[in-house]
């Protein structure tokens, strides 16, 4: 009994590691609703626990013999792999014979797929997976992918039919495809594109073949009460004759005519654009959409709706599952004026942008909704030949003053638009383009701004109002809070409309928000494919664990909130880390970025290394000429830079950040950091070619808020390696703060310093038309006034005649720099200002037109 | 002179000052011997245990929790 027992438990402990792979296959066919299968998750010690129960229960009856040993075993397996996942058990599901071919599972309960991607074939399960569903998570082998009402109106509108859906997922899924699952596609499926949203001369129609749907659209509370009344109401809708549809790429044109006979033979003498409404809504319904679904349904039924609501209207239609189809027939406008832009002929799209922008335009028509790609990946240039395609009139809305002259300067160089055709609206350039037609760049709170304007402004939101826009490009749709977007949204006429973001994540919930106001996501890149392929750089993650010193920690432990933050941040051990990270990667050749988001710790890091730094509070002329000797000096490799570097500075040469401090647990700025070094791709080193590193002081809150920072990234299919000592540390000539003293003097200095010090991104102040939150987590107001003081001293000491002199210990390393700053030479400047002369003449003729 | 019965804890310092700063509010610390060793009184251990436990896990971010 005894000696049995023990061979047991040696088969047991044996067995362990066995149970490990078990537990985390299952863990991954499970998918848990909001968690992600990953190493992490996998609780070790239940597991051990119920190891450890079951070995007892194991030893305590005698087993029978030794075949059933065996079987007995299994048994208990399958019971205790059950036991642990209770409600996320599918063991009971039907495995298909030929299970081990097929790459995917999918959860009968949460419409979760899980994708092997190491499967042979996972490369083009991706890719119908991508159509149909949206990415949850996408590490290196195993990939999540939601099935959500969104994603299957998205599946539809490309083109794929339902029971195609159907069939290639059952023929990719190791289990049958669960009647729950097949009942949802239908259900989406089916109800989808009957109801369309219309822009006719600045008038939105809801419009449908089917009467009845629109009936039962009206029977919502809130859609009725959107309705503009007409006339015939009683009558119940407006309808008129839907123009038949060729094929839309040879027809384009003659369409067009067509339905503008058909319209003037309908109503003669009422032209299109008269004051009647009848006339208006006849040719609105005449107009040139055409009816994808039913095409031989003659008759197109519509209602008018109030602009200002049309916002509540899509919401609750996807809410009543009549997601409303919002298309934009560009070819067949002819009521907006083109605009005569093109793609520069050396410009070369990339594969994935091509891609992207083919789900977009999918039918020969314009689709709105949001495209998703990293930073760094050329979502300008996307956005840009978005533009080009539709060649319409064309609104682009940034988050800062900043990001509007990049967009401006991007159009320049991709495109042959021409400084007439564009035209930028922000607190200090108000233009207009000259012609019927072109490109206006503004940012979002420039346009949803309701009081305060100047005279000027309020000229030019007219007119923007007063007209019709074919094409609306939304960058960075993350970061825009719903009620400003809805004010965008109701009050410019876009045909169509484009977000683009690189994190499709907010801390607060409000990204669904997006679904209905934009569109449903159209495309999201993987991280790693592009990485691989080498568009982006292939950056290694690392998380270093700085620990606390003793007397950080004990004041640490008696601080509150934020002198604590400071005190993490202050660590010495950070600043030794911080020192030998820059020193390693400066001897490999690496330009560096150190980023803090604290100020006071940012210019003490700097100082103490004798680095150079930005922040906020440096004025333009340093800036330019600290970023521009980062850029160009090979003995400038290391920069430190506040929350300024987040968004608005373009440094395309780094290939190394370090981050000292951050913004608490925004996943946000993590993808964004990272962005920075995601350009950084001209090295052709063999593995990884860019470094991202995260010092985080151990035992502290820094702790919590880094995992959670980098969940987005661990989604994206990034890991982050954790370092717990760095070699040679100690070795490092003249590491700062080796000393106690040294250390105990910094902690002196930090308790000394002001609670307002430990702010985060204090440094920066919004400009008008900045988008609050894009730059700053907090609302600053007017500039303060620096107070009063009263003192007491000596009139010499006061004048400053007491002969002393000092020397400052600790200096900038922008001084230094400053002092021998290179004049341009004059055959440039002169040269510039010829250009200058040459741009305003230019200006000025085109308005004059 | 009483005799007290004690448990010699081995920590690093970041616990150390963890455990020192419990020590304030509810003394059980008998002898602070160096950074990383301390001898605390034995009946005491469990709770000290627990409570220290639960300090260390509020750094920790799960995804359970969010």
């Amino acid at each position: 009994m005894a000696t049995a027992s023990t061979s047991k438990r040696r088969k047991w402990a044996g067995e362990e590691d066995e149970y490990m792979d078990v537990e985390e296959y299952v863990s991954d066919s499970g998918a848990e609703s909001s968690l992600v299968p990953r190493g992490a998750t996998i609780n070790f010690s239940a597991l051990t626990r119920k190891l450890a129960e079951a070995r007892r229960a194991k030893n305590a009856s005698v087993p029978d013999g030794e075949e059933s040993l065996l079987d007995a075993h299994r048994r208990q397996q399958d019971s205790l792999v059950s036991h642990i996942f209770l409600q996320h058990d599918f063991s009971w599901l039907h495995l298909k014979p030929d299970h081990a071919s097929r790459p995917l599972w999918i959860s009968p309960e949460d419409c979760h797929i899980i994708l092997e991607a190491f499967s042979p074939i996972a490369e083009q399960a991706q890719d119908f997976l991508v159509a149909i569903s949206e990415p949850v998570s996408r590490p290196a082998f195993i990939h999540e992918y939601k099935l959500t009402p969104y994603s299957l109106y998205a599946a539809v509108s490309v083109g794929l039919q339902t029971e195609d859906i159907i069939e290639v997922l059952n023929r990719l899924s190791k289990v049958p495809v669960p009647e729950s699952i097949t009942n949802l596609i239908r259900e989406r499926t089916h109800s989808y594109g009957k109801v369309k949203l219309v822009l006719k001369h600045n008038k939105y129609y809801i419009e449908s073949s089917y009467p009845e749907t629109l009936q039962f659209l009206l029977k919502d509370k809130s859609i009725r009460e959107a309705r503009v009344a007409t006339d015939d109401t009683m009558k119940g809708f407006t309808t008129g004759k839907a123009p038949m549809k060729g094929n839309l790429v040879i027809a384009g044109t003659r369409e067009a005519e067509k339905s503008r006979d058909e319209a003037a033979g309908g109503r003669p003498g009422v032209p299109p654009v008269a004051g009647s409404r009848d006339g208006d809504l006849f040719t609105s319904i005449v107009g040139v959409e055409g009816d994808e679904i039913d095409e031989d349904d003659e008759n197109v039924h519509a209602f008018e709706i109030d602009d200002a609501k049309i916002d509540d209207v899509k919401k609750r239609c996807n809410e009543l599952e009549y997601p409303m189809l919002e298309e934009y027939d560009f070819r067949n406008d002819t009521i907006n004026p083109n605009l005569d832009i093109d793609l520069k002929p050396a410009t070369v799209i990339r594969p994935y942008q091509e891609t992207s922008l083919s789900k977009m335009f999918g039918n020969g028509r314009a689709r709105s909704g949001i495209i998703v790609l990293p930073c760094g990946a050329g979502k300008t240039l996307v956005g840009i030949t978005a533009a080009c395609t539709i060649k319409k009139s064309c609104l682009v809305l940034c988050t800062s003053s900043v990001s509007v002259m990049q967009w401006r300067q991007q159009f320049m160089q991709w495109s042959n638009v021409t400084d007439r055709q564009i035209a930028v609206f922000t607190a200090d350039q108000k233009e207009r383009f000259a012609g019927e037609s072109g490109i206006v760049i503004s940012t979002y709170s420039m346009v949803a701004n309701t009081h305060n304007r100047s005279h000027e402004s309020k000229k030019m939101m007219e007119f923007l109002t007063s007209r019709e826009w074919g094409f609306i490009l939304l960058d960075e749709v993350h970061v825009v809070p719903a009620a400003m977007f809805r004010r965008v949204v109701t009050t410019i006429k876009a045909h169509s409309k484009l977000g683009l973001t690189a994190t499709l994540v907010r801390e607060d919930h409000k990204i669904e928000d997006l679904n209905y106001m934009i569109g449903p996501k159209l495309y999201e890149a993987n991280w790693m494919d592009l990485a691989a392929k080498g568009h982006i750089a292939n950056v290694q993650c690392a998380e270093v664990w700085c620990p606390m010193t003793p007397e950080f920690y004990r004041e640490y432990l008696r601080e509150q909130s934020r002198k604590r933050m400071l005190l993490y941040c202050m660590n010495p051990k950070k600043f030794q880390a911080c020192q030998f990270l820059i020193n390693y990667h400066e001897s490999r050749g690496d330009k560096i970025i150190v980023f803090s988001d604290n100020v006071y710790a940012l210019e003490a890091y700097a100082k103490k290394l004798r680095k150079p730094y930005i922040h906020g509070g440096t004025g333009q002329v340093e800036r330019m000429r600290v970023l521009q000797w980062f850029q160009h000096d090979s003995n400038v490799n290391t920069i430190f830079l506040s929350k300024v570097g987040d968004t608005s500075i373009d440094l395309p040469e780094a290939t190394c950040l370090i981050q000292i401090s951050s913004h608490f647990g925004s996943r946000r700025q993590e993808a964004q950091r990272l962005g920075r070094i995601l350009r950084a791709k001209r090295r052709n080193d063999e593995g990884f070619n860019a470094f991202f590193y995260s010092l985080v002081s151990k035992d502290t809150q820094e702790m919590f808020y880094s995992t959670k920072r980098q969940q987005f990234l661990i989604d994206q299919g990034y890991s982050f390696k954790v370092i717990t000592h760095l070699d040679g540390l100690e070795d490092l000539p003249d590491l700062v703060y080796k000393t106690k003293d040294e250390q105990i003097e910094l902690i002196s200095s930090v308790l000394l310093a002001n609670e307002s010090e430990a702010e985060l991104g204090s440094d920066i102040r919004a400009s008008e038309g900045d988008l609050s939150g894009t730059i700053t987590s907090k609302d600053f107001g007017p500039a303060k006034f620096p107070t009063v003081q009263r003192t007491t001293g000596s009139l010499t000491a006061l004048s400053g005649a007491q002969h002393m002199s000092y020397m400052e210990q600790n200096k900038s390393a922008n001084k230094k720099l400053a002092r021998d700053a290179p004049q341009r030479h004059k055959l440039f400047s002169k040269r510039d200002k010829e250009k200058a002369a040459a741009r305003k003449e230019a200006r000025a003729t085109g308005r004059a037109q | 002179m009483r005799a007290i019965k004690g448990v010699l804890l081995t920590c690093d310092t970041a616990v150390k000052q963890i455990l020192l700063a419990m020590n304030e509010k509810d003394p059980f610390i008998i002898e602070d011997l160096d950074d990383y060793h301390i001898v605390i009184k034995a009946d005491e251990e469990y709770r000290v245990r627990k409570v220290l436990e639960v300090e260390l896990e509020k750094n920790t971010y799960s995804l359970e929790a969010s």
